[in-house]
C-alpha cells in the first residue's frame, strides 16, 4: 500500500495534510491520521501497517487496529492510497 | 484519538481545494502559483497580466535566483506548483525548472496558451511527469478564438493539445468568458471532451489587465452569464465521470470578501520575485530576492489582517473600477 500518484503528504502541527493535486482536494489529518499515513508512505502492507499503529497508539478499550483499518479503506475509496 | 481525514472537525470525512484550504495552522504553502514571466507571444484582449511581445519585466528573476526560490519552495515542502506567465515555455530554463521540481517530488502544472507544444516539447513534458498541462481555448472556432487571442492561432492550440495527449500528458482547459465568445461555452466544453481533457476551467473575466483597455469588448451581460452559468450547470452533469468542469459563479467582490475570512494555502509569485496576497489584489506580501520563504509565508498570513487589505476590498463594493490598478503594488 503506497501513496497514489497525484497524492501528496505533509505533517504539520495539527497532524499533517494529504494533497490530492489531480483534483486539487485538500484532506486535513488529525495527529494519528496523520501517524497511519506516515507508516504508508514507504509502501508496505496493510497488515504491517496495522502492526505498526497498534504498537505505537494500542491502549486499553482502545480498538486502534480496527480504526486504522477502516481509516485506510477510506483514503483507498478516495484513490489518496493505492495497493 | 480517532484517525480522521477530515477540513472540520466532526465526523465527516470531507475535502477542500488547495485554493480554499486555509493558511491559518500550516508550516508552507501548499500551492504557490509563479508567473516565471511576463513575456509571451500573444497579446491576448482580456490578459490581467497586461503579457505580450516585449512585455517580459526589466527585474525578473535571473537564473541563479529561479533555482535558488525552487530550492526554498522544495526544501519548504510545498507539494504543488504551476508555472505560468505570460507564457512559461519562452522562459530561457524552463525544461530544467520542471526538471528540477519534478526530480524532487514536486508535482507541477503548466499553464500555456499552447502555441509551443510540438511533438518534442510534449515527449519532454510526459517525459518528466508534469501532472497537468493546462491550456487556454477561450473558444470552440477559429473565429471567436483569434479575436481574443491576438496573434494566437486556434488550429495551433488545437494541435498542441492533440500532441500532448499523444504523448500521454493529462491536459486541462481553461476558458475565459467574453460577450463574443461565451454562446460557445458548450461547444467549447465538448470540445474539451473530445480533446481527452480530464478538467475544464472557468469563471468571471476579470476587469484588470489589458481588459481595461478593452471592456466595451469584452464585459458580458447579466442575461449572458445566467445562460452561460446554466449550460455550464448542464454540461456538469453530462460529463459527470467523465471530465470534471469546474466554475465560479462567484464575483470579484464575493470572492475577496470570502478570502479575508479564509486565506488560501496559496501564493502567487511574479516573474521578479515579489509575491502578492492574490491576483486580484494589489498587495505585494514578499520579495524573494530579499526574504525566505518563512518569512515570506509569515507575512503572507499576516497580511490578511492588514486593515489596507479589508479596506480595499469593501471599497470594491462601491468602486468595482479599483480592479483597474491591479499592477500598481502596495507593498505591505
Amino acid at each position: 500500500m503506497k501513496l497514489a500518484k497525484y497524492t501528496k503528504f505533509r505533517e504539520e502541527k495539527f497532524g499533517g495534510v494529504l494533497f490530492e493535486t489531480r483534483s486539487e482536494k485538500v484532506y486535513s489529518l488529525n495527529a494519528s491520521a496523520a501517524a497511519i499515513v506516515r507508516e504508508a508512505v514507504p509502501g508496505i502492507g496493510e497488515d504491517e501497517i496495522i502492526e505498526r499503529v497498534t504498537r505505537r497508539f494500542s491502549s486499553p478499550g482502545n480498538d486502534i487496529a480496527s480504526e486504522a483499518r477502516l481509516f485506510l479503506a477510506d483514503l483507498r475509496q478516495k484513490g489518496l492510497l493505492e495497493d | 484519538m480517532t484517525p480522521r481525514a477530515s477540513d472540520q472537525p466532526g465526523p465527516e470525512t470531507q475535502a477542500s481545494t488547495a485554493a480554499a484550504t486555509e493558511s491559518a495552522d500550516l508550516r508552507a504553502p501548499l500551492y504557490v502559483a509563479w508567473q516565471v514571466t511576463n513575456e509571451c507571444n500573444l497579446a491576448c484582449l482580456h490578459c490581467i497580466e497586461e503579457s505580450g511581445p516585449g512585455k517580459a519585466f526589466r527585474d525578473e528573476l535571473n537564473d541563479a535566483e529561479v533555482f535558488g526560490v525552487l530550492e526554498q519552495l522544495m526544501d519548504g515542502d510545498v507539494p504543488y506548483l504551476s508555472f505560468s506567465g505570460g507564457e512559461p515555455m519562452l522562459h530561457g530554463k524552463f525544461f530544467e525548472m520542471i526538471e528540477y521540481v519534478c526530480g524532487r517530488g514536486g508535482q507541477l502544472k503548466i499553464e500555456t496558451n499552447g502555441h509551443y507544444l510540438t511533438h518534442e516539447n510534449c515527449a519532454r513534458l510526459a517525459q518528466l511527469e508534469v501532472k497537468a498541462v493546462q491550456v487556454s481555448l477561450d473558444g470552440a472556432s477559429r473565429e471567436t478564438f483569434n479575436r481574443m487571442r491576438v496573434r494566437g492561432d486556434f488550429d495551433c492550440t488545437i494541435e498542441g493539445i492533440k500532441r500532448l495527449r499523444e504523448a500521454g500528458v493529462p491536459v486541462e482547459i481553461n476558458f475565459s468568458p467574453t460577450r463574443f465568445n461565451m454562446h460557445e461555452i458548450g461547444a467549447a466544453v465538448d470540445l474539451a471532451n473530445e480533446l481527452g481533457a480530464y478538467s475544464f476551467y472557468t469563471g468571471k473575466t476579470m476587469y484588470t489587465g489589458n481588459a481595461v483597455k478593452t471592456w466595451k469588448l469584452l464585459a458580458p451581460t447579466d442575461d449572458q452569464y445566467s445562460t452561460f452559468f446554466a449550460t455550464l450547470h448542464t454540461k456538469t452533469d453530462e460529463y459527470r465521470g467523465r471530465m470534471r468542469v469546474y466554475f465560479h459563479e462567484m464575483g470579484l467582490l464575493e470572492e475577496l470578501r470570502y478570502r479575508l475570512r479564509h486565506p488560501a494555502a496559496l501564493l502567487i509569485v511574479l516573474p521578479n520575485g515579489l509575491v502578492k496576497l492574490l491576483n486580484a489584489l494589489p498587495f505585494v506580501c514578499g520579495d524573494f530576492r530579499r526574504q525566505p520563504l518563512s518569512e515570506i509565508w509569515a507575512n503572507f498570513r499576516r497580511g490578511w489582517e492588514d486593515p489596507r487589505v479589508t479596506s480595499f476590498v469593501e471599497d470594491l463594493a462601491v468602486d468595482s473600477g479599483k480592479t483597474s490598478g491591479l499592477h500598481k503594488w502596495v507593498y505591505l
